[in-house]
């Protein structure tokens, strides 16, 4: 039931929110701003390339909610993919200096020869950051949680490794990875051209993923109220 | 709006009903690796130095012994079990999974760290040492190893710190026997591009799962997603014929190969120090399919034996020569009679 109630909140947290992007953010840019596309390419555990679409609803607290779907690179394509959706939220402005949370809901998939996983996980950002009109730098730690993963093995995984492996849904938590670094902006007209990089490590503070560095260069382009 | 919430109630529903299998916990042998010795008492094993290690013995228990040893650290001997028909040719198989390695018992990596620069020689040496003694039935019992790729650099090790142990080497394209060479040639087999799909089914799994330091069931199941993806080696699906049914489900032990490496890291060692002190003929196989391993590597690695045949085998990788059932058949087992014969 666990899974069920995880499943249904990660439903509603989808569905009750506008959609936006995962991308960084100047702040100091947003004034009118209420539409935001974005397009990225980095190193997210693999090399891989997104899109977004971010929404900034007119309201006292800074929002931005937004949604991303990126893949990796590889000779097939959709076999591996992320979707993200969530939202931003400006909670600290004194000066320049400038505090975000970001929270997300998460659905990613991974196909190989062996084994097909989905996944629903979180993932969270705080934000700490100097920011000017035209431009920003910040830094900022997160973690990016996988609450529940589904296996299901191939013909070959069962012949080649393992014959009677379960496949099915899986729990606890499958795994989880902090990750921190700096992000920067530059913005010029109704563009912003940004740059996050750091470092990611396992939620055990002992083990670090296959590829422990992450880099994302993002281009968005603001559209305005009327 | 109404469409919305429809969709969202039939959604539910789906994923509802999609729900209703019991969750399965990741951590418990059996569901996602196979047991080990320690769960499962079916499985042969013989306990040695504090540890219960996977091991099958085939053939007259009074003949040579041939004692199989299979490559990692981490692996298993499965990929070996072609050689089992040495046994029906009147020798004594032995085939052991190392410890902390494939089906048998697994210790936590503290354990191996703990054992400073004598690390290599408490986990391996002791163990291989207490193998033999295990099964030897007369002290003029012949023994020979048949060693591939990590089997192999433990196999030399042993010959030149044990040279009055062993009869016979058989080696299988050590990757490097100094550490400088291990690491070049685990750099030239781990090369996979940034852009390709290998690179990708490695590291985007790390995402889905993450495994602490010593859950081991979690890092042998990422392990064995990443061993069965390496290309360059030039290895494909094993091919073993009836001998299959000895072995059937595989696991890695992470845990053991990560250790070690951060132990060869701090330590460096030389596994050919002392080879000169082992005299006797050696046989030296590499193969033609190995990206990483060509004939300038192999003529660099074989140097370090003083008394030597090589035999380069055709149409095969890294582990073709044993596990590919036709090619051992054909090819490695006619050299390997030829070579117990004339010890």
């Amino acid at each position: 039931m666990k899974k069920v109630t995880i499943i249904l909140i990660f439903i509603a947290f989808v569905f009750c929110l506008p959609k936006v992007n995962a991308q960084l953010i100047n702040w100091n840019t947003m004034g009118s701003t209420q539409h935001i596309i974005n397009a990225n390419v980095g190193l997210d555990y693999s090399v891989s390339y997104g899109i977004g679409y971010g929404y900034k609803p007119n309201t006292k607290l800074p929002i931005i909610m937004d949604a991303n779907f990126s893949m990796p690179s590889g000779k097939t394509l959709f076999d591996d993919f992320k979707t993200k959706i969530g939202g931003q939220m400006l909670l600290l402005d004194i000066s320049n200096f400038r505090g975000a949370l970001a929270l997300y809901g998460m659905y990613r998939r991974q196909e190989t020869e062996l084994v097909r996983l989905q996944n629903f996980g979180s993932d969270m950002k705080a934000t700490f950051g100097y920011y000017k009109s035209k431009w920003f730098v910040a830094a900022e730690a997160g973690f990016d949680k996988a609450v529940v993963t589904h296996f299901k093995h191939s013909q070959a995984f069962r012949e080649k490794v393992y014959a009677d492996v379960a496949d099915g849904w899986y729990e606890p938590a499958t795994g989880g990875n902090f990750s921190y670094g700096l992000q920067t902006g530059y913005s010029f007209k109704k563009t912003d051209l940004t740059l996050a990089l750091g470092k990611r490590i396992s939620q055990d503070f002992k083990t670090a993923p296959f590829l422990p560095l992450y880099v994302n260069l993002g281009l968005n382009y603001r559209l305005s109220y009327h | 709006m109404k469409i919305l919430k429809t969709s969202m109630a039939i959604l539910c529903f789906g994923f509802f009903l999609l729900s209703c299998d019991k969750e399965k916990s990741i951590t418990e042998p059996g569901n996602l690796v196979p047991k080990t010795v320690m769960e499962d008492p079916t499985i042969p094993s013989v306990n040695i130095n504090g540890a219960k290690l996977h091991a099958q013995a085939f053939g007259p228990a009074d003949s040579t012994l041939i004692v199989c040893l299979h490559g990692g650290p981490g692996a298993n001997f499965r990929y070996m079990l072609n050689c089992k028909s040495l046994a029906d040719k009147g020798y004594r198989v032995i085939f052991y999974d190392q410890r902390g390695s494939g089906l048998s018992q697994r210790f936590p990596g503290g354990w191996y760290k703990n054992q400073g620069a004598k690390a290599i020689e408490k986990t391996f040496y002791d163990d291989l040492k207490a193998i033999l003694h295990h099964y030897k039935t007369h002290p003029n019992q012949k023994v020979v190893l048949l060693t591939q790729s990590w089997g192999s650099m433990l196999g030399t090790g042993y010959a030149g710190k044990y040279p009055d142990d062993i009869d016979g080497l058989i080696l299988a394209e050590p990757g490097g026997l100094k550490w400088e060479d291990v690491l070049e040639y685990v750099g030239k087999t781990r090369s996979l591009g940034l852009w390709s799909e290998t690179l990708n089914d490695a590291a985007y799994t790390d995402q889905f799962l993450t495994g602490k330091e010593n859950q081991h069931e979690i890092l042998d199941y990422k392990m064995a997603q990443l061993s069965a993806a390496n290309t360059v080696v030039g290895d494909i699906k094993s091919t073993l014929g009836p001998n299959g049914i000895y072995y059937q489900s595989v696991r890695d032990g992470a845990v053991i190969s990560s250790a070690m490496f951060e132990i060869g890291e701090k330590y460096k060692p030389d596994f050919s120090e002392q080879i000169a002190r082992f005299q006797k003929k050696v046989l030296f196989f590499y193969s033609s399919n190995n990206k990483a391993y060509p004939d300038s590597w192999a003529q660099k690695i074989m140097l370090v034996y003083p008394n030597k045949d090589v035999f380069k085998v055709q149409g095969v990788g890294h582990s073709g020569m044993l596990d590919q059932i036709d090619t051992w058949t054909t090819v490695t087992e006619p050299k390997v009679l030829q070579y117990l014969n004339s010890l």
